[in-house]
Parts: structure tokens; C-alpha cells; sequence
């Protein structure tokens, strides 16, 4: 199936390129007049975003006469394949929510309107989460809501082996090993090692002071990527971290004690007390990514709102990417569906500083990067995926994966 | 007699290895979100609910996808059981020029994967306006090079003297089609209409890209919105699953004898 998608990535740029003229190095915004907004705005959303948005713009529409917003939700198996498709189709919506890694993929095809700067302010949002939407200098659509990844670990379990959440890669290491040896969490710490284990590795690179990707290059056998590997790999080495584990044991074991710490996004939050059950919410908590020696930089991933630009009621749809993105709209929102603000103001609200474990993600949110936003982005995390599985497993060392790594990833390109 | 009685242990066994995951998601459907990835697993719920059947109807349009999926599955029935037997015949039975290179076309038409000329298809019809339509999600379906294989090959065992004996007492084509070959091909068509009902009632990447709003959504689409990388909900998942497969099963049911003919023909033919 993964190869299918990839194939039909690839067809789907094809027909783009085929289709219509390529978006230019600096693609220029128009703007908006807001006193146009009319009609109806058709929005795509996935998931649960996608189920809950059709009755949050309820309140949108009554505060805006004369517009109406029709959601139709899809589910996240299907969604990069039908939006390519009606991109190649024309046949798209007003408004897409898309994934943020796939920015770049979609822009490149041309569909994407650039954001208009007289109405979207860039410094509202995280810098890291403002990214994921600029492609060649030029910014598509907005940061709807983000995610980042921090350390979780439970405190039961840190007051019993009397150890303090880690600050650094060293504590790391000794934390983990103190859960084991003295609070009985056998597996240490789980680190995922198969599908997504990219999201694993891409903080430590940066952490260690590397990058996967630097001025249309791929960077993936560096020094630094070796140190970040190696690092990764040193708890599957030292038996901290399992290898051996049925696919769904986690998160259970970490219900159980058995697996003490792992790092994840805020999703983590909801699920874990719901599969914890009554109480379980207090014995575990969120920490910032524990620093390496280039600091304690985490991924940043999410959603962003786009436009197309064959949006038929393009005014109405800008305004209503405009409202939600207001922090007052983006905090009730994380009301409504758990989803981050990617605007920093709605950080304030008294929603957001509710719950430590959320504000920690806030904080993490300041020091956090997105993966690479190229068309062949997904292509090179899977040939990462493929060979973190291979150094998680004993098979190859760190010097081998980063060089496996950088040659597939070579032979990929960064499709610029 | 204990031959016999090891014969039916082995029947029993795999009788179980294949009723079990199914018994599985069936009772599973009736347990609590939180039960079903409990561990160890419960057999039994321990708690019967209803829940996870009224939190389907209740979040999706469960109704009008159940609507679309039948009509999608049903017209895809028509068309293929008339268009590919019909095809299907003239290469069978017709003599013209050009039959074995069109016939050879067919064929390579099986071998190429659906997937790969997803995106030409759906800028086709994109182009015919029939984005968001019954006829978009249908008219790439309405016949198949399986179909046609299936019928020429059911077909060519006609003898040629009944055709001959039709002709000689003055009926045309079409005449012969519907009232003498048509009936003989019962068997084969019922194996088509089931082949291409499962299809269609299981397709999933096409009507998910066909159909831009939720009101045209057949069941697997309107089920996929539940899966999601974070938080799947099994619960939601695993009752729509159940309630796509009943009519699947009611229609066994009452068609056992074809789906076992089914499988025979695919296989040997």
C-alpha cells in the first residue's frame, strides 16, 4: 500500500505538472477584500477535526450573514489520495485541511494560494509551526492547530527510584535505568522503531546540532546524525528499551509500569487516561525534550488551513481561515477536540493554562522544528523509518544507517 | 469410521480458526471502548452495551452511506451482469475482425493495478462534471475485464448448434442473446453478480475520491473517518464493520451453493 501511495504521488505531480504552470520561486500573495465574503465555503477536514468543525463554524456563520461553511469530514487513510486527486482533477474544495508535512508536496503542484499578508500575521504563530507552510520563500494557508513531542514519564515511578525528570541526553540514560533497576519498569522506555520512528530520531539530529536537510541538500550522514543515532540506539543496546514487544502492547505496558517514559505529543495526554482509567492521571506527567548538546529542540507537526485557488468564494474563505486562527477561537477549540493552538496568543487563555502537562507542550512549542518541506519528504522518512528499524534491531550500526540513509535519499532527491 | 471422525476434528478446527475472529469482532462490538483493548482481552463482554452502535448512527450518516452503498453496489450489479455478458458473447461467439487483439486488450486490462489509473479516471470524469455523482462512483465499475473473461470463458462451452439451430429458425442476435444464451449462463452470472456486488460494497479509494460530501458517502468511506493515526475508535470501527458485513452475510445465507460455484469457476476457468 505505501508504495501505491507513493506511486500515486508521483502520478498525481505529474498530472499537475502536466495540467497547469509551476508555482514560480516567489509566488505573490493578492489580498484580500473582506467585505466581499459571501457564499458558501466547502472545507475538507479529516478525523476527529473533521467531525467536530462542521458544528463549531455554526458560530462563524451566524456572526457572518451571508456565508455559510459546509464541512465535509474524510478519514486520514484516504485524504492525501483524494486531495491529489482533485488536485489533478480540479476539482478541489474551498478549503483543505492538510497535514503539515504535506505542504510541500501540495504547493509545489501550483493549486495552493499564497496567504495574503494584509490579513494573516505571520508573527502570530509559532515560528516553527509558520514554517511548515512556506515553501521557496513563499506561504501557503495557515497553522491550524500543531503538535510537538515531549518526554512522558511516570511519577510514581520516578519518586519510588528517586530520580527527577532528566534534563539532559546523559540523564536520560540514568533515569531510564533507575526506572528499571529500581522501580521494576522493565522495558525502560519505549522508542518506536517502525512506522513514524522518523519523528523519533529528527529531534535528536537537531538536539545533537544537525539537520536533515540544509539548503536543498539532504544532511543525513553527518557527524551529528551518527550522534543522534547512536544515542537513539544506546537504549535498545543497553536493554532499556524493547525490541521484542507485540505491536499494541504499548500503551498498555506503560499503564502497567513496565515501560516507565516515552516521548510523544499531546494526544498522549487524553489517551493515557483513558486507557489508565480512574487515578492514572496523576501518576504520570510531561516533561521538555531533555537537552543535547546543540539544546533540546523538538518536531513540530499538525494541521494547516489552505485555500485553493480555484476557490469559489475565495473572500469568505480567507475570512474564515482568519477566524480560525483568532486566539479566542483557537482556545475553544482545544476545548472542543484537544488541539493545540498554533497561535501563541490563544497560549494565554485560561483553557491552555489549565493542565501542566499541556502548558509543558506550550513551552516545547517555542523550541520546535518541522520536518523538511519538500515534495519527497514522505518518500525520504520512509527510507528512514526502514533503516532505524534495521539499527533498533542490532543489524547495522549508526555510521551505516546514516550512510544508508543519505544514498537512498540522494537517489530520491528533494524534487526542486 | 475414526477416518471419518478425524476428517470432521480437522473440519471443526479450521471451522473454529475462521468463525473466531469474526465471533470475536462480534462480541466485541458490544464491549466499551476501554474493554476492547484491555489486557489481558476479555472473550465475553463483561459489560454489554449498545453504545458503540448508537455512537455510529448517531456521528455519521450511517443511513443515506448504507443507502449510496447499495445503490453504488446494485447498479454496478446491472451493468455488469448485462454489459459484460454481452461483451462477453461476442468474443465467445461472434466472428470479426480484430476479435483476438481486442480480446488480448481485455486481458491487459487485468493485470494492470486499479490504483494506477486512479488519477487519469478521476480526471476523466472530473471532466464529464461527474465529480460528487452516483454515475462518477459507478461508471468506472459498470463493467469489468474480469466480468467479460468470466463470461467469454462460460460462453465458449456453448455448443455453436444451438446458435446455428436459432439462427436457422430466423432469430436475430439479439434474440439469441437474451432467450438462449442468457438462461443458459445462470451459474456464471450468479458468480459474476456476487464477485461484483463484494467489490463494490468493500471499494473503498474510489468513492472516497469520487464523493466530495458526506451525503454521497458509501459505508467504508463514511466508516474511515474514524480511524485516525492518534486515537482510532475501535469501538465505532468495530460496529461499523459488523454492520457492513451483515447484508454479506445474509446474502450467503441464502446463496451459499453460487459462492462455493464462485470460487470453482475463478480457480478453474
Amino acid at each position: 500500500m505505501k508504495r501505491f501511495v507513493i506511486g500515486l504521488t508521483a502520478l498525481g505531480l505529474l498530472a499537475a505538472a502536466c495540467g497547469r504552470d509551476a508555482a514560480g520561486p516567489a509566488e505573490q500573495a493578492t489580498d484580500v477584500d473582506l467585505n466581499k465574503a459571501s457564499g458558501e465555503v466547502t472545507v475538507w477536514a479529516m478525523g476527529a477535526e473533521g467531525e467536530a468543525l462542521g458544528a463549531f463554524a455554526k458560530e462563524f456563520e451566524a456572526a457572518n450573514p451571508g456565508v455559510t461553511v459546509k464541512v465535509t469530514p474524510l478519514g486520514w487513510d484516504v485524504a492525501h489520495d483524494k486531495i491529489t486527486a482533485a488536485i489533478a482533477g480540479n476539482a478541489t474544495p474551498d478549503v483543505s485541511m492538510l497535514g503539515s508535512t504535506w505542504m510541500g508536496e501540495m504547493a509545489k503542484t501550483g493549486a495552493l494560494e499564497p496567504t495574503p499578508g494584509n490579513l494573516i500575521d505571520r508573527a502570530a504563530f509559532f515560528p516553527g509551526a509558520w514554517a511548515t507552510g512556506e515553501v521557496d520563500g513563499t506561504a501557503y494557508g495557515v497553522p491550524w492547530y500543531v503538535e510537538t513531542r515531549a518526554f512522558y514519564y511516570r511519577t510514581d515511578l520516578a519518586e519510588k527510584a528517586g530520580v527527577q525528570a532528566p534534563a539532559t541526553w546523559d540523564e536520560v540514560t540514568s533515569f531510564v535505568q533507575a526506572l528499571k533497576d529500581r522501580a521494576g519498569a522493565g522495558l525502560g522506555v519505549e522508542q518506536n522503531f517502525k512506522q513514524g520512528s522518523w519523528q523519533e530520531v529528527a529531534p535528536l539530529v537537531w538536539q545533537a546540532g544537525g539537520d536533515i536537510a540544509a539548503d536543498g541538500k539532504w544532511t543525513l550522514d553527518t557527524p551529528e546524525m551518527v550522534t543522534a543515532l547512536t544515542h537513539y540506539a544506546s537504549f535498545f543496546k543497553d536493554g532499556l528499551a524493547a525490541t521484542d514487544q507485540p505491536t499494541g502492547a504499548f500503551p498498555q505496558t506503560f499503564v502497567k509500569g513496565e515501560v516507565g517514559a516515552f516521548y510523544s505529543g499531546p494526544w498522549m495526554i487524553s489517551t493515557m487516561e483513558k486507557e489508565g482509567g480512574d487515578g492514572f492521571a496523576e501518576k504520570f506527567a510531561v516533561a521538555p525534550y531533555p537537552k543535547g548538546s546543540a539544546g533540546g529542540t523538538s518536531l513540530i507537526g499538525g494541521s494547516n488551513m489552505v485555500v485553493f485557488k480555484n476557490a469559489r468564494n475565495r473572500e469568505a474563505a480567507w475570512k474564515f481561515l482568519q477566524w480560525l486562527t483568532d486566539p479566542k477561537v483557537q482556545a475553544k477549540w482545544f476545548g472542543q477536540v484537544a488541539a493545540l493552538p498554533s497561535v501563541q496568543a490563544a497560549w494565554q487563555e485560561p483553557a491552555l493554562t489549565a493542565d501542566e502537562r499541556v502548558k509543558v507542550f506550550g513551552e516545547q512549542l517555542k523550541d520546535a522544528r518541522s520536518a523538511p518541506a519538500v515534495p519527497t519528504w514522505e518518500q525520504v522518512a520512509k527510507v528512514m523509518e526502514t533503516e532505524i528499524e534495521k539499527l533498533a534491531l542490532g543489524k547495522q550500526t549508526a555510521q551505516e544507517a546514516a550512510k544508508a540513509m543519505q544514498a537512498q535519499a540522494e537517489a530520491i532527491g528533494t524534487g526542486a | 469410521m475414526t477416518r471419518r471422525m478425524w476428517t470432521y476434528a480437522g473440519l471443526a478446527a479450521g471451522l473454529v480458526l475462521v468463525v473466531f475472529p469474526f465471533g470475536w469482532t462480534l462480541l466485541a462490538s458490544f464491549k466499551p471502548e476501554g474493554e476492547i483493548r484491555r489486557d489481558p482481552p476479555t472473550l465475553l463482554p463483561e459489560q454489554w452495551t449498545l453504545g458503540n452502535y448508537a455512537g455510529l448512527f448517531e456521528r455519521t450518516q450511517m443511513d443515506a452511506a448504507f443507502f449510496n452503498s447499495a445503490v453504488v453496489a446494485l447498479a454496478a450489479v446491472a451493468g455488469n451482469l448485462l454489459f459484460c455478458s454481452m461483451v462477453g458473447y461476442a468474443f465467445a461467439k461472434l466472428r470479426f475482425r480484430g476479435r483476438n487483439v481486442l480480446f488480448a486488450l481485455v486481458l491487459v486490462q487485468l493485470m494492470v493495478p486499479a490504483i494506477v489509473v486512479m488519477i487519469p479516471q478521476f480526471v476523466l470524469i472530473a471532466k464529464f462534471g461527474l465529480v460528487n455523482t452516483f454515475l462518477g462512483i459507478i461508471l468506472p465499475t459498470i463493467v469489468t475485464p474480469l466480468g467479460i473473461f468470466l463470461m467469454r470463458q462460460f460462453m465458449a462451452d456453448i455448443p455453436d448448434e444451438l446458435l446455428h439451430a436459432a439462427r436457422v429458425d430466423g432469430a436475430r442476435e439479439f434474440r439469441i442473446f437474451f432467450q438462449i444464451v442468457l438462461p443458459l449462463c445462470k451459474p456464471a452470472l450468479a458468480t459474476l453478480g456476487l464477485i461484483t456486488f463484494f467489490t463494490s460494497w468493500n471499494a473503498f479509494i474510489w468513492p472516497a475520491v469520487v464523493a466530495q460530501s458526506e451525503d454521497m458517502y458509501t459505508l467504508p468511506v463514511a466508516l474511515a473517518i474514524f480511524s485516525n493515526a492518534q486515537a482510532t475508535q475501535y469501538g465505532l470501527l468495530i460496529a461499523g464493520a459488523v454492520v457492513v458485513v451483515a447484508p454479506i452475510l445474509v446474502l450467503f445465507l441464502f446463496l451459499q451453493r453460487y459462492f462455493v460455484q464462485s470460487t470453482t469457476f475463478t480457480g478453474l476457468k
